[in-house]
């Protein structure tokens, strides 16, 4: 009802002002009429423009902060491989018929990786992307990855919330190169809205995710990869049962491994 | 004057009119409780990984209203307290009962960082409000010459919390406050609406509070 007001207005505003014009200057009445004609059409492009403007929103996600862990490093030395993408992630979403989203992490996962791993080793060694492994010594080399973020926002979910979902691979490789296993970690991180600033909730959505991953890496990676046996040298192919290296999937799809909400009585 | 008197007598009627609210708030008390000097509460909500909805809001305000008023406790901020017991109390590792926390005291760190903080009880709050039913119609227009609005409406808000206390000293259940609030919100408009809002959230935070500091502090044995 308030809309249609407020339409109405502009049509009263804007009828008599054109009649004006061409009442009052009859002989340049059609330079008048072809420059009012540019003017709104400059208004109507710059309002459009305004409106895309704002029917995108930009979120930059700034590097979490890990606490220190109430847990026991593993005593081994650890090559962590942070990928190209870690440096610079940028996730771009347009949702169908509202808006698009620009989430840049930018270097937040692979300042959380060297943290994380920095936590959970007694050593550890960064490599870049360019990096050449083989000219390292460590027991075990880890290259995480992403290999899935979506989110979703209030009007999607019909609550008022902003939830992330990052889906984190891991594989790791013995001192020589074998693989040894590949492990997916998905984390699962919710806001919700306060306030008028979406991309706030939206940025600690993220940022939660990445916690959530960071508790889950902490406290099941040794169990689920098994790499804190790498620390007593490579892999023994020979010994091998022929199903090849570990491969497990510790997500919400999987309830055994890690129940939702609770301890794992065997972490120890 | 005349505009400052009118919205004068508006702010006082809405100030002094309110919605509707029928409250109960109950608690069960499971082992005696009591807070001695230097010992603290912390007021965490249940995971939402469980599926809790208990806005960050409500928590604030019943941790300020734990630290207020008659009978205040001292309180750990939530954040300082997931912090120090780092990866152990997030979303996903959290305890959900108290033989998880009978583990949990036993990992390495885990009892000096409590201690250290002085954290007596953990209050787990579960629950949340929802606009359970509204009804009537209400319009606005504006115009040159000026607006108004004509319409009645109204709307009903439920909420509903559960606080469980858990006592660190001996990893075990204290009892559970309840707080069920129902709130009807009015909203007529003859050229002003009048809002006569029942602040439902508001009124079962300071609730369950004033229970909650009742339940902690007192040492009424079971």
């Amino acid at each position: 009802m308030l809309i249609a007001s407020v339409r109405r207005i502009s049509v009263e505003l804007c009828v008599p002002t054109q009649l004006r014009y061409s009442s009052h200057f009859h002989s340049s009445a059609r330079t008048i009429d072809h420059l009012i004609a540019t003017k709104l059409l400059k208004s109507s492009v710059i309002l459009i423009s305004l409106l895309a403007a704002g029917c995108a929103s930009n979120v930059t996600v700034e590097q979490p902060t890990i606490p220190a862990p109430h847990i026991d490093k593993l005593p081994m030395d650890v090559a962590v491989r942070i990928p190209a993408e870690f440096n610079n992630f940028v996730h771009e979403e347009n949702i169908l018929g509202k808006e698009k989203w620009t989430i840049n992490l930018g270097a937040a996962n692979a300042a959380f990786f060297e943290q994380l791993f920095g936590f959970m080793f007694d050593n550890v060694i960064v490599l870049g992307p360019a990096d050449d492994a083989t000219e390292y010594t460590f027991d075990a080399l880890v290259e995480p990855q992403i290999e899935g973020f979506e989110f979703s926002v209030p009007n999607q979910s019909k609550t008022d919330a902003f939830a992330v979902w990052i889906r984190y691979r891991m594989q790791i490789f013995d001192s020589v190169g074998n693989s040894a296993s590949t492990w997916t970690v998905s984390a699962y991180g919710k806001s919700q809205k306060e306030g008028l600033g979406s991309s706030k909730s939206l940025q600690r959505a993220a940022v939660l995710a990445m916690r959530d991953a960071a508790a889950l890496i902490l406290l099941q990676m040794d169990k689920s990869t098994k790499i804190g046996e790498l620390a007593d040298g490579p892999l023994d192919l020979s010994n091998l049962d022929g199903d090849g290296p570990v491969e497990e999937d510790n997500g919400f799809g999987s309830a055994s491994i890690f129940a939702i909400g609770g301890i794992d009585e065997g972490t120890d | 004057m005349k505009a400052l008197t009118s919205s004068l007598l508006i702010f006082v009627a809405t100030s002094v009119l309110g919605g509707c609210i029928t409250a109960s708030v109950e608690d069960e008390r499971v082992e005696t409780t009591g807070l001695l000097a230097g010992e603290s509460v912390v007021v965490m909500a249940k995971s939402y990984h469980q599926g809790n909805e208990t806005e960050a809001d409500y928590i604030r305000c019943v941790e300020n209203a734990l630290r207020k008023g008659k009978g205040a406790v001292r309180v750990i901020p939530t954040q300082q307290f997931i912090d120090n017991l780092f990866p152990w109390f997030e979303p996903r590792t959290a305890p959900v009962d108290t033989k998880g926390l009978v583990t949990l005291m036993t990992r390495p760190g885990v009892p000096a960082a409590v201690k250290n903080m002085g954290v007596r009880y953990i209050v787990w709050l579960d629950g949340d409000t929802e606009r359970v039913t509204q009804g009537g119609s209400l319009s606005c227009a504006a115009g040159p010459g000026g607006g108004g609005c004509f319409g009645f409406a109204w709307w009903q808000d439920d909420a509903d919390y559960e606080a469980s206390i858990w006592d660190l000293t001996d990893s075990e259940s204290a009892g559970t406050v309840t707080a069920d609030y129902s709130g009807t919100s009015f909203l007529p408009a003859l050229v002003v609406p009048i809002p006569l809002i029942a602040r439902t959230q508001s009124k079962a935070c300071s609730g369950l509070a004033k229970q909650l500091k009742s339940f902690i502090v007192s040492t009424e044995a079971v």
